[in-house]
């Protein structure tokens, strides 16, 4: 008898968790539809205040630009990684022939970039370690920066 | 690169400088022969009864009923606080604690704590808590009904268990994604909620991968139990001898350090050019074909090593070589937690903080339960020459203790001269992963 009502159990179970995962599969599908949209349109009117508010003409003509040139969706000449010396200010400069988000990870600066709308980001390396710049949508990775 | 890097713990280590490198390399090496010709002849750590016994007064509130009670009930609410987390939170990493909780907080953390207080995961396991409440809804209390477990099991399923959850935080590109946390826990939990309904609580003994994990790191923890039960403090190695020795045991051991290996892998420039201008199912296949393949490469070295070794013993015994392997193969242990520990450390600390910034709003409902919302990920906590020093003496250590531990097993094993003659094969394998560690530290 107690198999039996183990076996019961293992029925109850099997119910429970095809509920779960059913209700669960809905409900996850439709909520990253909404908050994606939400969060381009959120960061792009952030990106643009970003950029034209950190763009004194003075500074930057003395700090050395970081380009990278993004064809077909990927870095071209490969992913590089550059070194930049702890503290040092930086600039990032992404033309792509693609429309997706620049990300540089752990100092959470993003900006769009769009085939003629090349990306600009600027910063100043405080952290230290190897940190990736990525199209974030692509999830492409296109630049490693050691800061040390 | 981390490959959880999209949103979640995009910081990397910088290299390691290469004089550090060749400092612990040559300091592994130096103390691996004085280990062989060394000291001992005879094994001091096979006695699993040894060590000083706590006071009863902490067994008793270690062992008291309450105490348990509270422990399972912690451990059901962790469970059920990552998956609601991960169901209804925010869909993106950066703003869900739950995939910083489930790839930072539970797996990496899950390290320290067995290695500091033992089998912590069996006393918490929400889903053993839950078998144990289904056989008492069956009526079968002690489980004594449940099947018994296929005698060749083993830890097989924990192999497959542990390689699913490795293959995901390593390999699948949306490993990141709540949703992803979310499916995982669901199917992982399902799973063995099946299997342990069936064969009762006695499943997650060998085949619940997390517990296996914890178990099997919490045998080099300065608390123990001997086994009548009593609580004591012992030299850690000591606990090793205690394990419980089943099949599997040596792939459970390959699988921890080859998906640490393959961390490392992913983490050059080497790998980064490999995949760079491939998509992303080709991508998943690469990534799929390497973690097997770093896994397959630590088994094979190792069995080879131990096959050599096996020539060593009398002619009579040889054909116990599997037990041989399975032995030894706890000599491998150190080795994987000073890997883990070099891989992980600076992760726990730093994307760690995201773990307690992100809960005080994990529904992003504007809240601020712990005051700890507007907080930002402290990156200057330590130095990078502190964590450059943490991963090399991590790797050296484990390499030591590996070394120590293999030879008290080999003097325990063979005799006469073969005593000294049976090691080489294992110390050129530790020394062999040994240099591979730390060549992945030094190319990160």
């Amino acid at each position: 008898m107690p198999a039996l009502r183990r076996w019961a159990a293992v029925a109850v179970l099997t119910a429970v968790a095809a509920l779960t995962v059913a209700a669960c599969g809905d409900n996850g599908s439709s909520q990253a539809t909404g908050t994606t949209t939400t969060s381009t349109s959120a960061t792009t009117s952030t990106t643009v205040a970003a950029t034209t508010t950190a763009k004194p003409a003075t500074t930057a003509d003395t700090t050395p630009v970081i380009q990278i040139r993004v064809v077909g969706g990927k870095p071209q000449g490969g992913v590089r990684r550059e070194r930049v010396k702890l503290g040092e200010a930086v600039v990032l400069r992404v033309v792509a022939d693609v429309a997706d988000e620049v990300h540089v990870h752990s100092y959470d600066r993003k900006a769009d970039v769009a085939p003629g709308k090349p990306a600009e980001i600027r910063f100043t390396a405080d952290i230290p370690g190897v940190f990736e710049v990525e199209l974030e949508q692509r999830r492409q990775k296109l630049l490693e920066l050691e800061v040390r | 690169m981390w490959p959880l890097a999209h949103g979640i713990g995009g910081r990397s280590d910088l290299p390691v400088p290469l004089w550090l490198a060749q400092y612990g390399g040559a300091a592994a090496l130096v103390v691996s022969f004085v280990v062989l010709v060394a000291f001992w002849q005879l094994p001091r750590f096979d006695d699993p009864d040894g060590g000083r016994p706590l006071p009863v007064r902490l067994q008793r509130v270690v062992d008291a009923p309450g105490t348990r009670l509270l422990l399972r009930l912690i451990g059901l609410a962790m469970g059920a606080a990552i998956v609601v987390v991960a169901v209804l939170g925010p869909p993106s990493p950066g703003a869900n604690p739950a995939p910083t909780w489930l790839y930072v907080w539970f797996w990496v953390g899950l390290v320290p704590a067995s290695l500091l207080l033992g089998p912590v995961w069996r006393a918490l396991n929400p889903l053993r808590t839950l078998t144990m409440v289904i056989s008492r809804f069956a009526g079968d209390r002690d489980a004594e009904l449940a099947r018994p477990l296929p005698p060749g099991l083993g830890y097989w399923p924990a192999v497959a268990g542990l390689l699913a959850f490795v293959w995901l935080e390593l390999v699948y590109r949306d490993a990141a994604l709540p949703i992803t946390v979310a499916w995982f826990l669901l199917a992982y939990g399902a799973v063995n909620l099946f299997a342990g309904a069936l064969y009762g609580p006695k499943w997650h003994d060998r085949c619940d991968a997390f517990e296996v994990y914890s178990t099997l790191i919490g045998h080099l923890a300065p608390f123990g139990r001997r086994s009548d039960g009593r609580l004591v403090l012992r030299n850690p190695l000591r606990g090793l001898s205690s394990i419980d020795q089943a099949p599997g045991l040596v792939a459970v051991v390959c699988t921890l350090l080859g998906s640490t290996a393959f961390d490392g892998l992913t983490r050059t420039q080497l790998w980064t050019r490999l995949t760079l201008t491939t998509g992303p199912l080709a991508n998943a296949l690469i990534g799929t074909a390497g973690l097997l393949a770093m896994v397959a490469l630590i088994y094979g070295v190792y069995t080879a090593a131990v096959r050599a070794s096996s020539r060593y013993l009398p002619r009579s015994q040889r054909q116990h070589r599997e037990q041989l392997e399975a032995r030894f193969v706890v000599s491998l242990l150190p080795i994987a937690v000073g890997y883990t520990t070099a891989h992980y450390f600076s992760l726990f600390l730093f994307q760690g903080q995201a773990g307690y910034i992100l809960a005080s709003d994990p529904f992003a409902a504007g809240w601020n339960l712990f005051g700890t919302a507007d907080w930002r990920i402290a990156y200057t906590l330590i130095s990078t020459a502190t964590i450059a020093l943490v991963q090399v003496a991590a790797i050296v250590t484990g390499h030591v203790l590996g070394v120590v531990v293999a030879h008290d097993r080999a003097v325990g094993i063979f005799s006469g001269k073969a005593k000294t003659d049976a090691q080489y094969p294992l110390l050129v394998v530790m020394v062999t992963y040994t240099t591979i560690g730390i060549a992945l530290l030094v190319g990160a």
